[in-house]
């Protein structure tokens, strides 16, 4: 019978052989990178080509493609190549990139990476560019892009933090939001409630904070900082406050339950409930209101104050650097690449395409060249961090070397609390030596 | 070529070997030519970064500056990381329930499909596609909708009477219950397998049985099982190594978090979140490392266990 079917020799050898190279293939990893092409010399001998790295929505996908085009016409022999993905997916990229050697000579940076970068010297001094002018900047705004003293940042904009809401939802369930002036945190909890039963729970009132930016307020707001010499330094207590109030809203009906929530995690800003119109208001960035108000076909979104325990307590507010250009230490063509970063933060042409879609520009002649003709939604934002100025502190010290996984680390003890599965304290207590043995490690 | 042809050209192959001709050494070079470019490959893509992972798992390496060396530092610290071993609660979870599973479907249909059945090329083409799309980014998005709150699932639950409005997908008892089934969904290749295996046993033994008045299970207990032994062991083993390694559902179903609350943190997901996210790249290949012991040490158990109930008909 042995020649109708394959004998023990042949069937284990060819398991052997099939197990040892999935084996293999699970560890091993595939990737070769296309270089880039450095200055694939033409004609004229110095044609440079840049790459432009940057996270973000649509709209900002569009404005900053414009933009590289504005730059190739005034400086031709330039090209620059924009590579662009969403906010979770730049970062494992770029750290790849980094790896290899390949990393795109421009970068737009975020503060929760920038000292992460900056001390592990893939970052260069943009003091060293003269290309670049920076004398329109503040100290205390320059200070923000620095880490040990030298500039590795140069900062785009400033943004505030903001309770977002949607006045076309609100409309047509016929509420009237409270006065936001000096609401408290129960004051929003009850009309986030209100929201989901006049809607019978269509909509939902509010989602919950979940990321670094409100965790510093929060910590603000009761007399701490997150981080302190960089080290965690908020309160078990304070955190667990933060995490019960996720929970209290989850429970009460004022905001979305942990599974629904927990839905849109994976979610680019453009799927959000927020967006959709199933939620009424959202925390985020008042400068992400012209990028929502696209998501959302143009809904009437008003940018108010969140709430306060205690309106007249130390000012808690800051203006959080946006976000910056860097300039990469692998750049080949670091004195074009300068270029191009003053290109996009001082360039008149440059700066009205762009507008606030980053922030409130940092640079003072961008803003006064704005102020003529903002979009609605930018004077929204203008006019809204404006209204801050009384409750405006110093901004915090940036998030260490070592902690820039922050927000995903929040938004995973987050879950954990509102599913109930670890208790707000005891999340707290896990969360704070986490993310001290991650700073501690780097 | 009869029988005859290839016994002359096997004693004329002996007969070279044993006199160790200079044609022989040709041959062999020529097959080294061949094989080189393969070689090469095996070398250059595989053994090497292998070999450098196994130094990268001794630093500390955090991807933007040169690794230095640490020891055992990055070993030791796995006994102390709970999402580690949450990691491998959730990874053993998902091998222990899907593999069985799995195979059962997967052997399940290729009994069915193996009755001569009209069409059959339909079906079997039919019940491997999700194979070949199971791996994909595409259906783990669809993944995400069909388990979605308002997704086709909750739709069908309807249907049959049960109301429901949850998100299977995003609720942590259940969320890696959802990719455990995408898994199993994928029955395809083992049962191709499976199938190809059925047809070698000789109908003369069922023919033989039946006569003697065996029933149907009889058959499939005294005949099916035993001689169909050594393709459930390959579909086992492979099936467990796959296991082990997935990745691409964990990452997508989850969208790269290993959410909610980590309950779909598979093993290869943690090692790319420590890896990329966090700069740790010395701790990922160390745990990389450890992967690969799990994983040989499994098979190896598989290989010592297959020998009570393998049986090999030789």
């Amino acid at each position: 019978m042995g020649k109708y079917r394959p004998g023990r020799r042949a069937l284990t050898g060819a398991t052997i052989v099939a197990a040892a190279s999935l084996g293999l293939a699970a560890c091993s990893s595939s990737g070769s990178d296309d270089s880039p092409s450095d200055g694939a010399s033409a004609a004229g001998g110095s044609d440079v080509e840049l790459r432009l790295a940057w996270w973000g929505s649509d709209s900002r996908h569009s404005a900053t493609q414009e933009v590289i085009d504005a730059f190739e016409e005034a400086n031709s022999g330039i090209t620059v190549v924009g590579e662009f993905s969403d906010w979770g997916g730049y970062w494992d990229k770029l750290a790849t990139a980094t790896a290899g050697g390949n990393a795109p000579d421009v970068i737009q940076m975020d503060q929760l990476y920038l000292a992460s970068y900056a001390e592990r010297e893939v970052l260069s001094n943009l003091a060293d560019y003269s290309a670049l002018d920076m004398s329109h900047l503040g100290d205390s705004v320059l200070g923000m892009g620095q880490v040990d003293g030298a500039q590795y940042a140069m900062p785009i904009s400033t943004t505030s933090f903001t309770l977002l809401v949607n006045q076309d939802v609100l409309d047509e369930l016929g509420l009237t939001l409270p006065d936001t002036d000096a609401w408290t945190w129960d004051e929003l909890g009850e009309f986030a409630s209100s929201v989901t039963e006049a809607s019978s729970g269509d909509v939902v009132g509010i989602g919950p904070m979940n990321n670094e930016y409100s965790l510093q307020l929060w910590a603000r707001q009761h007399g701490e900082a997150l981080f302190t010499d960089g080290n965690v330094s908020i309160s078990e207590d304070g955190l667990a406050s933060y995490f019960q109030l996720a929970l209290d809203w989850a429970q009460s009906g004022a905001g979305a339950p942990a599974d629904q929530y927990s839905e849109q995690a994976a979610l680019t800003l453009d799927q959000s409930d927020f967006a959709t119109g199933k939620q009424a208001m959202s925390f985020t960035q008042s400068t992400q209101i012209a990028a929502y108000t696209t998501a959302s076909n143009g809904a009437n979104l008003v940018p108010v104050k969140i709430p306060t325990e205690d309106a007249n307590a130390t000012p808690y507010a800051y203006l959080k650097p946006g976000m910056y250009w860097s300039l990469s230490s692998q750049s080949k063509h670091p004195e074009e690449a300068a270029q191009l970063i003053d290109f996009l933060v001082n360039d008149p042409a440059a700066t009205s395409i762009i507008g606030t879609e980053r922030g409130l520009p940092a640079n003072p002649d961008t803003v006064e060249q704005l102020s003529g003709n903002l979009s609605p939604e930018e004077t929204k934002a203008v006019e809204y961090t404006e209204t801050l100025d009384p409750i405006l502190g110093d901004a915090p010290e940036i998030v260490p070397n070592g902690a820039s996984d922050t927000d995903p680390l929040i938004q995973r003890y987050l879950l954990e609390v509102m599913f109930e599965q670890s208790s707000p304290a005891d999340a707290a207590a896990s969360f704070i030596s986490e993310l001290q043995s991650s700073i501690d490690a780097a | 070529m009869s029988l005859k042809e290839l016994n002359a050209l096997a004693a004329n192959r002996s007969a070279r070997r044993r006199s160790g001709g200079k044609a022989d050494t040709r041959d062999n070079r020529a097959a080294l030519g061949f094989l080189s470019p393969w070689m090469l490959g095996i070398v250059g893509i595989t053994l090497g970064p292998l070999l450098y992972s196994l130094y990268l798992s001794f630093t500390n390496y955090n991807l933007l500056q040169s690794p230095s060396w640490v020891g055992l530092d990055n070993y030791e610290r796995m006994f102390g990381d709970e999402r580690l071993h949450q990691a491998l609660k959730v990874t053993f979870t998902y091998v222990i329930v899907s593999v069985p599973l799995q195979l059962a479907v997967a052997l399940g249909l290729a009994l069915a499909l193996d009755r001569g059945m009209r069409g059959l090329a339909f079906y079997r083409s039919a019940f491997y596609l999700p194979s070949l799309l199971g791996g994909s980014v595409a259906i783990a998005v669809l993944w995400r909708l069909v388990f979605g709150a308002s997704g086709l699932f909750n739709v069908i639950l309807g249907l049959i009477g049960i109301e429901s409005s949850q998100s299977w997908i995003s609720n942590p008892d259940t969320a890696l219950w959802t990719i455990i089934l995408l898994h199993v969904w994928t029955f395809g290749s083992p049962m191709v397998i499976f199938l190809a295996g059925l047809r070698q046993i000789p109908r003369a033994y069922y023919e033989a049985a039946a006569t003697d008045g065996a029933n149907v299970w009889w058959r499939f207990r005294h005949i099916t099982m035993p001689l169909l032994t050594p393709i459930v062991f390959f579909n086992v083993v492979l099936a467990i190594i796959n296991s082990f390694s997935n990745f691409t559902q964990a990452y997508v179903v989850s969208g790269g978090t290993g959410g909610p609350a980590d309950s779909t943190l598979f093993y290869t997901l943690y090692l790319y979140q420590e890896g990329f996210g966090n700069f740790r790249m010395g701790y990922a290949a160390a745990m990389a490392w450890l992967l690969v012991l799990i994983i040989g040490a499994v098979t190896a158990i598989n290989f010592w266990l297959s020998k009570r109930w393998v049986h090999y008909d030789d």
